[in-house]
């Protein structure tokens, strides 16, 4: 069956190839994209019914740290420009990522897996295989914008300021897609196509919320796919010319990947990838050094993401807790739904430093993981051949892996405590790199974990390692939202972890989530000195 | 150091109902090339796993110079592997995994190493993820070639190879017998182990089917006679170790002749010869004389 609509139609085999490729993940992006736009569009009646709400709304709005984040807040007294200003960055960010993530996925990815060799010796050329792979991803960034522009029209929203919200987010999406398609015709693997794609993204992204902060530099926003759907005004002045640039963007780009796709090799970019390169033999006379050469690299990204995201929570925590402490009726929501003491710097910190446990500890069980992969795809045989015990080998991973978070978190401390400082703040340094370490326990907790399913269940060392760090702090969230007892809540690290640098350390709970961390350990060791490698 | 280089005992693995190893008894000499030879899936590459403690047996034990392999740190410090399917640290060049293994590893003469890259052809400046499967083989090769480790323990090491490639994976073996390191070499090539073995153990569907010397296990097996007469016809059919005789035309007969030609040629003599003409089985023949026609597993 399937080999007859080959043979007969091979174009659009290749077409069903790349839709069944990408369509559970663009299903999903675009019905969360419609849905949240439908949910926030649905709150605006409630918002505005109360006049206290609706008060604080505007001043928050008005505040210049949220105003960077969230971007200018036009047309807040409509239905469609309040839903414009909660979810249109984030559903933007989120199609865009997506329409990156799967354009390079399906069509770099599988060209460097030599998956396209089969498929290109046939009567598809090259240019004809990647033209079908972007159109199917851009059909899900168009099915998303009239999921998008559905949702406000059946919400009540005017159509005008519907279409040309729903149309700029769709034109980005495109565009994201074609710049992920073009990085993909440069460069020979997909992990440099991805990356240089998703700095595009977030360089226009920053650009945006400086065009928005700076009045001087506000023609920014002309670079920018955020920027231009700012410009647009939806609701407000409905301005086309704006998406017409975003268009021609997206046009221009598309144009260029079979320009670029027609100069290159199959398999080859149009920079050749380093052939060889004088060896660094830094880091290679131990297991514990080749464990810490391994760890660099994602650790400087991870730092580099971790510490961005705490510069920005430094830099906005004066603002947010002085705009805070001024109006005690957004305090009290906020100490309603448990962010007690946001009126603080420290307070403030304090709440925001519980969260650093989530990524790191994320980190932490990645590190395992991709420990884990290395095993199974036989790459560490050549090294578990070597006189190394299996304990030594664990142990150097899981090592180096404890320093790696150490580090993020200071970065996250040190950062933090900068940005304070930049905005004329008070946050003294080691309150800071008091309150990042408060949650090194609860880091320990998930590495502890993955080691143990290292030991014991490898292919659950993803899901047990999360389980500490990431699953108590949904079950944390959870439980508070359906009121469940106070032991479900005491399940979680979270909620033994004191607010530093707001109080003083629980040192019983940090004391006894060690002594887990200490026994997890210890038995992932003696399950991994006895099991089988993978083979 | 004891004169038994590897040494399995009552050794067997089991995944699940899958006995992939069955009471494997096998002591393998120091200083001598063995040959470990079986068709895909017999479970050679078990056995090594078990044998560098990489997997628990189910029962029995092995030992590496009298060491248990269980006791990685120090069995591991006298031999060197090259595993079945080679994987490389993608973004680590050759020469960086070179280094590595080197300095992890038991020991490691640095001058042959660079001279074993000549020789493979191998250009250690490439980072691992641009490696063919060859070239990936090659420097699990390398990095085991030049180690002092007195045992090289070798699963399938060629399978990647182009054949002036393997006539260096030769040279390289004997070089290493004649500095008195032993190599354990499995493979599912006859040719291979013909051209470097001492002693072949053959294992079928993780039996242990024969140990015997190169010779040896020619002589166990048939050759093909082939000979022209003028005299009276020779009364072969009595002759122990004869069989299948065949008339293959006027004065001419074939048959097959397992073990001395002595009683053969007697009968023979008899008969006026003109030619005779005897053919060594190949390995294959031998090969399938243990196997059936059947596959193995
Ligand atoms: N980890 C494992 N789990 C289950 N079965 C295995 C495992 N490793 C090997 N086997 C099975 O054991 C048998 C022997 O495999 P192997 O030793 O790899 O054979 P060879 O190396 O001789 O080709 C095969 O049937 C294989 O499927
Ligand atoms: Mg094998």
């Amino acid at each position: 069956m399937t080999s007859v609509a080959v043979a007969g139609r091979p174009g659009r085999a290749v077409s069903q190839l790349a839709i069944r490729q990408i369509r559970r993940g663009g299903l999903i992006v675009a019905v969360l994209a419609g849905g949240m736009t439908a949910i926030v569009a649905a709150t605006f009646d409630q918002v505005m019914a109360d006049p206290a709400a609706a008060g604080s709304l505007q001043a928050l709005a008005s505040n210049p740290a949220i105003r960077t984040l969230f971007g200018d807040p036009i047309g807040l007294d409509t239905a469609g420009g309040f839903t414009v200003w909660r979810v249109g960055t984030v559903t933007t960010v989120l199609l865009g990522a997506w329409a990156i993530l799967a354009t390079t996925r399906t069509t770099r990815g599988e060209e460097e897996g030599g998956r396209w060799d089969l498929l290109l010796s046939g009567r598809i050329t090259l240019t004809g295989a990647l033209a079908r792979h972007l159109a199917a991803v851009m059909a899900i960034a168009v099915a998303t914008a009239v999921g998008i522009t559905g949702a406000l029209i059946a919400s009540g929203t005017p159509a005008p300021g519907a279409l040309i919200h729903g149309m700029g987010t769709g034109l980005a999406g495109l565009f994201f897609g074609a710049t992920a398609a073009l990085a993909a015709q440069i460069f020979p693997t997909r992990t440099p196509a991805t990356g240089t794609a998703v700095a595009v993204l977030a360089v226009t992204l920053l650009a945006r919320m400086i065009g928005d902060g700076v009045p001087a530099l506000g023609w920014l926003r002309w670079l920018s796919p955020f920027g231009l759907m700012a410009l647009s005004e939806p609701y407000v002045h409905n301005r086309a010319v704006p998406l017409l640039v975003l268009l021609a963007a997206a046009a221009t780009v598309t144009v260029a990947v079979p320009l670029a796709a027609a100069r290159r090799d199959v398999r080859g970019g149009l920079v050749a990838p380093p052939t060889g390169r004088p060896a660094r033999l830094r880091l290679l006379d131990n297991v514990e050094a080749f464990a810490i050469r391994r760890v660099l690299r994602p650790l400087t990204g991870w730092a580099l993401g971790i510490g961005a995201y705490f510069l920005l929570i430094g830099l906005t925590a004066t603002s947010v807790t002085e705009f805070l402490a001024g109006n005690p009726a957004l305090a009290g929501q906020a100490a309603e739904a448990g962010f007690a003491d946001l009126g603080s710097v420290a307070g403030f910190a304090a709440t925001l430093f519980a969260l650093l446990a989530m990524p790191v500890g994320g980190f932490a069980t990645v590190r395992l993981s991709a420990f884990v992969a290395a095993e199974t795809d036989q790459r560490l045989a050549l090294l578990a051949a070597q006189p190394i015990s299996r304990a030594r080998l664990l142990g150097a991973e899981t090592a180096a892996t404890a320093a790696a978070a150490v580090l993020l978190i200071s970065v996250a401390g040190l950062t933090t405590w900068a940005g304070v400082a930049l905005t004329g703040g008070h946050l003294a340094l080691t309150a800071a790199l008091h309150g990042v370490w408060n949650t090194f326990p609860v880091v320990l907790l998930s590495l502890g974990a993955a080691v143990l399913a290292t030991g014991w269940a490898p292919r659950w060392t993803g899901v047990l390692g999360a389980l500490p760090a990431i699953g108590g702090f949904l079950l944390l969230v959870i439980a508070d939202s359906v009121a469940a007892p106070a032991w479900v809540k005491s399940l979680s690290p979270y909620s033994h972890l004191a607010p530093v640098p707001l109080a003083g350390a629980d040192w019983a709970a940090t004391a006894v989530m060690l002594a887990l961390t200490a026994v997890l350990t210890v038995a992932g060791l003696a399950g991994y000195r006895q099991r089988d490698l993978r083979s | 150091m004891t004169d038994i280089a590897l040494r399995a005992v009552h050794l067997t693995k089991r995944y699940g109902r899958l006995t992939a190893l069955d009471d494997l008894n096998l002591d393998v000499i120091r200083g001598e090339v063995f040959g470990f030879l079986g068709p895909n899936g017999a479970g050679k590459s078990t056995t090594i796993r078990l044998l560098l403690g990489l997997a628990r047996p189910s029962s029995g034990h092995a030992e590496v110079f009298g060491v248990a392999a269980a006791d990685v740190t120090r069995a591991h410090r006298l031999l060197a592997y090259v595993p079945a399917d080679v994987a490389l640290w993608p973004h680590m060049t050759g020469a960086e995994i070179l280094h590595l293994q080197a300095r992890t590893g038991p020991g490691t003469d640095l001058a042959y190493r660079d001279e074993l890259v000549d020789r493979f052809e191998l250009d250690p400046s490439k980072p691992a993820r641009t490696y063919s499967t060859g070239n990936r083989q090659k420097v699990a090769l390398i990095a085991a070639f030049a180690t002092r480790a007195p045992l090289l323990v070798l699963d399938e090491p060629t399978s990647g190879l182009d054949p002036l490639m393997e006539r260096e994976f030769r040279t390289a073996v004997r070089s290493a017998r004649d500095r008195g390191q032993t190599v354990f070499l499995s493979s599912h090539q006859l040719a291979e182990v013909e051209a470097v073995c001492d002693r072949v153990a053959i294992l079928r569907a993780g039996h242990l089917a024969d140990v015997a010397t190169m010779s040896g296990l020619r002589a166990l097996h048939r050759s093909e006679v082939t000979v022209s007469y003028t005299g009276p016809a020779p009364a072969l059919a009595v002759v122990p170790g004869v069989e299948a005789i065949t008339e293959t035309g006027e004065g001419q007969l074939r048959f097959t002749l397992t073990g001395p030609p002595a009683p053969a040629l007697r009968s023979l003599a008899a008969a006026g010869v003109t030619a005779l003409a005897v053919r060594e089985p190949s390995l294959e023949e031998v090969f399938l004389d243990y196997y059936g026609t059947e596959n193995g597993r």
